[in-house]
């Protein structure tokens, strides 16, 4: 029982902790998802007396990446609909050029306005439309749930590691004693800290498997019903293989860390 | 003959340096010898047994053991040299969550010894200490003076070159002071182990040649 308590209570912190982790590695996958399709989406809407290439706008501004030209013939089918066959052709000679331009990133309002205001200063540009205020509604969104996510998992990560701190201090009390003893036999430090690192690896991997186990669920049982169109789409942006990787490292580098400080105040100080 | 220990001008103290113990002592154990150190109650003599083991550095003068200069000895060489060391302490200093199976064999563990070489030499030390049916029992099912046969059989279980012992057989049962005597007497006799034993009082049956210094005012004196 006692055996029990002890494992519990240095799982639990662990548990907080790697669930923390791993939630900070999910919410940054999926907002950097997010990001990048806001930019794919996000597109500017140029009007031009003259012909332009890609190569012409990215001298204009070097965050215009692509530059793909709108199909005048749609535009002028759209516009002729209704009217005579011969009426096609001639609105499609008058008609000026349309591009659609990607930017290299998702820009803030402001950067969007500068490009906007140096297409336009460009010989032939007769006008430039930028469509991103609903995208960028939602973008505010995701900074606003980061800025709180993170602020939460800190605080959680924070008091799990109080609560590591705390057992190490119990342990050091339950352990000094035969650590000591060992010593005083000549037993190394790696020997006489032995049960601790058993106990902690044991922990640490138990602590891995559970938060992997959750997230997985979390992936298979819970993206496909969540509603939430992105894990839908991407359920594997919920859980990784390297994901594991993160989890057991960190895991083990605290067990390494708490139990090697519990060692090294339990040594004896020669006076 | 070759010196096990070898003391001069030696002085330990606690405090930092401030409260000195024993002042400017020089003396020397031989290879084989068997010493008591006697003395009045805080006189020093558990003082001379830490710095013998490394726990207490001299303040000034020099303490070699096992060719050793215990005052500039690095952590790791200390270590070393106490796996070969064999210390009984008067409040035993075992391993209560361990058997006693366990605990006789705890030099032996340190070591690296396999499992069947343990099994062996406790089922051997345990024998000799009879305690052979404590074997799975845990140290504070036993009696004092069980417990303290249970710290000489630990500080056997690997022949050790020096043997030291804090007050092995204080306020223990006759059957079990004639037990550690005996076991002392053979390790050093038959076994070629040098022993230093501080004491209140030496036994009054002892079959063996021994040593004997006394500590009195800060100082340490050949008697016999």
């Amino acid at each position: 029982m006692k055996s029990v308590k002890d494992h519990l209570m240095f799982l639990l912190p662990l548990l907080a902790i790697l669930i923390s982790v791993e939630f900070v590695i999910v919410f940054n996958r999926v907002t950097q998802n997010s990001e990048e399709k806001l930019r794919q989406s996000y597109s500017i809407l140029v009007v031009s007396e003259k012909v332009m290439s890609p190569k012409d706008f990215r001298r204009i501004d070097s965050h215009i990446v692509s530059a793909t030209p709108i199909d005048k013939k749609t535009i002028a089918k759209e516009i002729a609909r209704g009217m005579q066959n011969a009426a096609d052709a001639e609105i499609l000679a008058s008609l000026p050029h349309f591009y659609n331009l990607h930017l290299d990133r998702y820009l803030s309002r402001p950067e969007v306005e500068k490009i906007r205001q140096k297409l336009l200063a460009a010989p032939g540009i007769k006008k430039v439309e930028t469509f991103g205020e609903s995208l960028r509604a939602k973008y505010n969104l995701f900074l606003f749930l980061k800025v709180i996510f993170w602020s939460f998992v800190g605080l959680m990560s924070l008091v799990s590691l109080f609560l590591v701190v705390k057992q190490m201090e119990v342990w050091q009390l339950a352990h000094r004693e035969r650590m000591q003893i060992m010593e005083i036999f000549g037993a190394p430090m790696l020997l006489r800290s032995g049960v601790l690192f058993r106990m902690g690896i044991i922990d640490a991997l138990l602590a891995t498997l559970l938060v992997i186990g959750i997230f997985m669920v979390l992936r298979y049982y819970y993206a496909p019903i969540s509603g939430i169109e992105i894990l839908i789409d991407r359920q594997e942006l919920l859980f990784q293989t390297q994901d594991g990787v993160i989890l057991a490292a960190i895991a083990l580098g605290i067990v390494v860390i708490t139990v090697f400080s519990v060692a090294i105040r339990s040594r004896e100080e020669r006076e | 003959m070759a010196n096990v220990i070898t003391a001069s001008k030696l002085t330990l103290a606690y405090d930092g340096g401030r409260k000195e113990i024993i002042k400017n002592a020089s003396f020397s154990v031989h290879k084989g010898e068997f010493v008591f150190i006697t003395g009045p109650s805080g006189s020093g003599k558990s003082t001379l047994l830490k710095a013998l083991y490394g726990a207490l550095k001299p303040k000034t003068g020099t303490l070699s053991v096992g060719g050793l200069d215990m005052g500039r000895i690095s952590r790791s060489k200390l270590l070393e040299l106490r796996t070969h060391l064999g210390i009984v302490f008067q409040d035993y200093k075992l391993i209560n969550e361990w058997t006693v199976e366990k605990n006789v064999v705890l030099p032996l563990i340190i070591a690296g010894y396999g499992l069947d070489i343990q099994q062996t030499q406790a089922k051997k030390l345990l024998r000799h200490v009879k305690l052979t049916e404590q074997a799975e029992r845990f140290p504070l099912e036993l009696s004092g003076g069980e417990q303290q046969r249970v710290g000489v059989a630990r500080a056997l279980s690997k022949n050790p070159f020096l043997i030291l012992a804090d007050e092995p057989t204080g306020n223990l049962d006759e059957f079990s002071s004639n037990v550690i005597w005996d076991l002392m007497e053979n390790a050093c006799d038959q076994l070629g182990s040098t022993v230093v034993v501080v004491t209140h009082r030496i036994p009054t049956i002892f079959n063996i040649p021994y040593r004997h210094f006394i500590i009195e005012n800060r100082g340490i004196y050949e008697v016999r």
